[in-house]
């Protein structure tokens, strides 16, 4: 393991902290791209009469700060698709891509679920993945316990209890569920009942990972990031015994129809913005605090697409499995 | 799900540095630049996440048990509680506000001799009140929860009231987590079974998952029962215990146990960032610090929590946390204690009742930089010599054993050798050069000129330009109110004015919030009928003899530093084998473990984090085996510290 300054840090520094590496947003998955970032397209004059492009925004806890922030993206945005540019708010993807499938939304941030969903029910495209401190365009999650617990593996969890932060929710849920399902611990058609004691829903991930902390349950099966919504002192606490595979990142999708030229240039937009650079930075800031984008592509999707097949979400998972051009 | 979690990521990690670096001080260059957020730096310890509700009874509970009761500061949030309730219940709600508004109007009457009315005694209107509002918080949770059940058929409104009565009820977590564990972790279950029971609204019609009426009502009732049953009407505070939610009725509630110590909502004990910069006369010298063990020694006591007895041990204050780098901390403040941010009533019953003077007089911060020429110590002089001053402090305000005398002569020979920040404009008599600014010229000759008004003194008679601007004299200039009519107990120390421009409030209550403040408070005080103009250049002047060079430091990370600093602690560790001292090595050892701790997350690429708990695990092992008798194996785990530490330090930033 390589670190910044090309120092090794030797095993037994590793061995007990495999647990923590494994989980820590600034471990695994390889770049894609490398480090260099495409050029911004050129800037067309905006036509104030033309049509808006219309961008649906996600946010969690403060739909006026979200609405303030997208007030700047649209305005980054609009010289580079040359019409004028309009954000709006919802508080959940559902209503984003319901406002897609009835054509008021040209482009949506949404989760690679809701993207799985949008494609196969309304065609919606990939444009770019938003890239994390990790310099990574990919997640995962993770099954947390408590670091004295005494359980090392899923297959400990036998007859013991998990907390889920959401039905619906891909790192929250379908994605730590499958690592009992990859693992033979778990069948995919059944939860309860199966190989756990007892299985919650708390909520979302901080109450599922308070839910560790505070002894209500053995584990979490939430994200990888999860502990950050721990105070620094209560991190130590928890480990991780096991990981899911890597989910492509949080995107940008465009509708079904949206035309290719567009398309190109709003991808190139993002993907140019570069956090080096005052300006970019501040505008990353505003994008959920990313570190940039790179390209989606809908084979970066084939993975979690089997998962939200085998739990039903998507009917066609084999459809994100194409081979793309270079 | 993952949003909230990025932003704070990102700015703990994602920005990278350069650096030039002297001794004792870090220029620290930003390469990556900041957004407008204030970086969420992990060593500042944010505060707890708690509903208005709970959050308000936490604090209200806080101030109960204290001597004095600051009872305008209980008055809002009692007032905040009956607000929430206000929407719900308007008639508890406006019961609520009476029967406390009743209570604290007993508690703070002044005594009617011609009515012979005493003042309701402290005890027990804190009691009355406490009582009022537990019941309340109660009440409040269980009608949310009634609110959840009947709006079962709207998920998203049952699931908003779940999370309002949850956070409610969080106001008797603290407690109930310690003395009741059983009925924590029952009741865990229930909130677990309550959210699991909303089952799902889906996304885009697939993954619905219907509500579990039954489970969702067994789970809410389950909780409402204990509510009612152990903080309900009827509430009774436990005889002879401090007042807090002790649910006293509950089967399997352990009497003998004891809730975390905690600070109360809206304290801010995190230091202040940028850092200031400290400077150490020896530093500055070039001394090499490996051969100034005293002083090493002393900066591990101020840095140390352990030199305190409890609850300032449990809590992590040390000298440093008020005195952050031998500066005042502006950000320090907890309820109850203090008036306002940057100083605390040291004379409270909380860290040490034994030492309570019973009446409020909470103090301003004071600056110790030059702290070797400000004698007498203590805002009202009280004490000649430093190292009595600093005995008092550790022994009757913060409720430390004596300290080792070693020790003792550590903290006073690392105090004294905090400095004055150099100021370009004051020439070594104290007088301005010619570079200082003209209003500030104007107001030098303000401040020399001798007033009819001030007994013929000017400003300069006490804040002595060639003497650090003081006079180590006590004066009382009427600031503090009299215990009664014409007392004599108001004089205080004269303060330098030497680096003043970065600590305000000013005056020895914090009372001033700016220096123009202070000019015109001794301008309306004294009659001196200063103009405008005259007004503006004596603030001007003491603005600019307060100024000094580089103030801060000029980054936001400090975990190199503070690794170096830790390095320095324990370069006397070789001294203290010496002396045979174990306590003082066992006290090294733990506070390099805890601060290190306390700052790992500030780590900019964490795939260093097992150097620093390796570090701190060493610093663990030593303190067990100091503990144990066995210096053969104290010596080989401080070998390997040092080592460790010389082999990472480049990367541990």
């Amino acid at each position: 393991m390589s670190t910044r300054r090309g120092m090794n840090v030797p095993f037994w520094l590793i061995a007990g902290w495999l647990a923590i590496v494994g989980s820590s947003p600034v471990f695994g998955g390889g770049e894609r791209g490398g480090n260099q970032l495409p050029k911004k397209p050129p800037k067309l004059t905006v036509d104030p009469k033309a049509k808006p492009l219309t961008i649906a925004f996600i946010s969690y806890a403060n739909p006026q700060h979200v609405a303030k922030d997208s007030a700047a993206i649209s305005k980054y945005l609009e010289p580079y698709v040359g019409v004028p540019v309009k954000g709006f708010v919802t508080t959940d993807y559902g209503s984003s891509v319901e406002t897609m499938r009835s054509g008021q939304t040209d482009l949506a941030f949404v989760d690679p679920l809701a993207f799985l969903m949008a494609h196969e029910q309304i065609g919606a495209k990939p444009l770019v993945l938003e890239v994390y401190s990790t310099g990574k365009p990919t997640y995962y999650s993770c099954i947390w316990v408590q670091k004295d617990s005494g359980i090392k593996k899923p297959a400990d969890l036998k007859g013991k209890s998990i907390a889920f932060a959401d039905q619906v929710d891909m790192s929250g849920h379908l994605m730590p569920r499958d690592i009992f399902v990859r693992l033979g611990l778990l069948p995919a058609d059944k939860l309860e009942g199966a190989f756990f004691k007892q299985v919650y829903f708390a909520g979302g991930d901080e109450q599922a990972i308070r839910a560790v902390t505070n002894g209500f349950v053995d584990a979490a099966g939430i994200s990888q990031f999860a502990y950050l919504l721990l105070r620094p002192q209560e991190r130590d606490g928890v480990t991780v015994i096991a990981k899911s595979i890597d989910s492509p990142a949080h995107l940008i999708m465009a509708r079904k129809g949206l035309s290719e030229k567009i398309c190109k240039r709003i991808q190139q937009a993002f993907m140019a913005l570069d956090p080096s650079n005052p300006h970019d930075q501040e505008l990353l800031g505003k994008l959920y605090g990313v570190q940039g984008y790179v390209e989606a592509k809908m084979s970066d999707f084939a993975e979690v697409a089997k998962i939200a097949g085998r739990y039903g979400f998507i009917r066609k998972p084999e459809a994100f499995a194409v081979k793309e051009k270079p | 799900m993952m949003r909230s979690y990025l932003v704070f990521h990102r700015l703990a990690t994602g920005l990278a540095k350069c650096r030039a670096s002297s001794f004792g001080v870090r220029t620290w260059v930003l390469a990556a630049v900041l957004t407008s957020t204030a970086p969420a730096f992990a060593h500042i310890i944010p505060p707890e996440k708690l509903h208005p509700v709970a959050e308000s009874y936490r604090r209200a509970g806080f101030l109960l048990n204290l001597n004095p009761v600051l009872w305008e500061q209980v008055a809002p949030d009692v007032s905040a509680i009956a607000n929430y309730w206000m929407a719900l219940d308007s008639k508890a709600a406006g019961d609520l506000l009476a029967n406390a508004n009743r209570i604290i109007a007993e508690a703070t009457r002044g005594p009617d001799q011609q009515a012979a009315v005493e003042p309701m005694p402290r005890a027990e209107a804190a009691e009355r009140i406490f009582v009022l509002l537990t019941e309340a918080v109660s009440q409040i949770g269980q009608r949310q929860l009634r609110a959840a059940e009947r709006n079962l058929e709207q998920r998203e409104d049952a699931l908003a009231l779940m999370r309002e009565a949850r956070g409610i009820f969080g106001a008797f977590d603290d407690v109930l987590r310690a003395t009741d564990r059983d009925a924590f972790r029952r009741l865990g279950w229930s909130w677990l079974e309550m959210s699991s029971a909303l089952g799902s609204r889906g996304l885009l019609g697939k993954g619905v998952a219907p509500v579990e009426h039954e489970r969702f009502v067994a789970a809410a009732r389950e909780i409402a029962t204990y509510m009612q049953a152990n903080f309900g009407v009827g509430f009774l505070p436990v005889k002879g215990r401090k007042l807090a939610p002790w649910p006293a009725r509950s089967k399997t509630f352990d009497a003998s146990a004891r809730p975390p110590i905690k600070l109360p909502p809206g304290h801010n004990i995190n230091k202040q960032l940028p850092r200031p910069r400290q400077i150490l006369n020896m530093a500055t010298r070039g001394v090499d610090e490996g051969e100034t063990t005293l002083i090493a020694l002393g900066d591990m006591a101020f840095d140390s929590s352990f030199i305190f007895g409890e609850p300032a041990q449990s809590l992590g204050i040390s000298c440093n946390s008020c005195h952050n780098k031998s500066i005042t901390n502006p950000n320090f403040i907890i309820p109850g204690l203090s008036s306002r941010p940057g100083g605390m009533d040291v004379s409270n019953s909380f860290f040490a009742p034994h030492a309570n003077n019973g009446h409020f007089d909470a103090l301003d911060t004071p600056d110790l930089r030059g702290i070797r020429f400000t004698a007498p110590y203590g805002r009202n002089g009280r004490f000649e010599s430093l190292t009595e001053f600093v005995r008092n402090v550790i022994v009757n305000e913060f409720n430390g054993p004596e300290p080792d005398p070693v020790l003792l002569d550590g903290l006073i020979a690392y105090m004294f050798e905090f400095d004055f920040l150099p100021n370009q404009h004051l020439n070594r008599d104290g007088a301005l050069n010619g570079q200082a600014p003209q209003a500030a010229l104007r107001g030098e000759e303000i401040f020399l000129r001798p007033f009819e008004q001030m007994g013929g003194m000017s400003c300069a008679t006490c804040h002595v330009p060639s003497a650090n601007f003081l006079d180590h004299k006590r004066h009382d200039l009427g600031t503090v109110p009299g215990a009664e009519d014409r007392s004599r107990d108001g004089a205080l120390d004269t303060p330098t004015l030497l680096g003043i421009k970065h600590t305000p409030p000013y005056f020895h209550d914090g009372s001033q919030p700016t220096l123009r403040a202070v000019t015109e408070w001794f301008n309306d005080n004294y009659k001196l009928r200063l103009s405008e103009q005259e007004l503006s250049d004596l603030t001007a002047y003491v603005d600019t003899v307060g100024d000094g060079v580089d103030a801060f430091e000029d980054t936001q990370f400090t975990l190199e530093a503070e690794m170096e600093e830790f390095s320095f602690f324990m370069s006397a560790y070789e001294f203290l084998v010496e002396r045979n001292k174990p306590e003082l090595m066992a006290m090294t050892f733990q506070t390099i473990a805890f601060e290190i701790r306390a700052h790992k997350w500030d780590l900019q690429d964490w795939t260093h984090m097992p150097v620093l708990e390796r570090m701190a695990e060493l610093m663990d092992q030593a303190y067990g085996a100091v503990r144990a008798g066995d210096r053969g194996r104290v010596g080989e785990l401080v070998s390997e510290y040092r080592q460790t530490y010389e082999k990472y330090k480049d990367v541990l930033n």
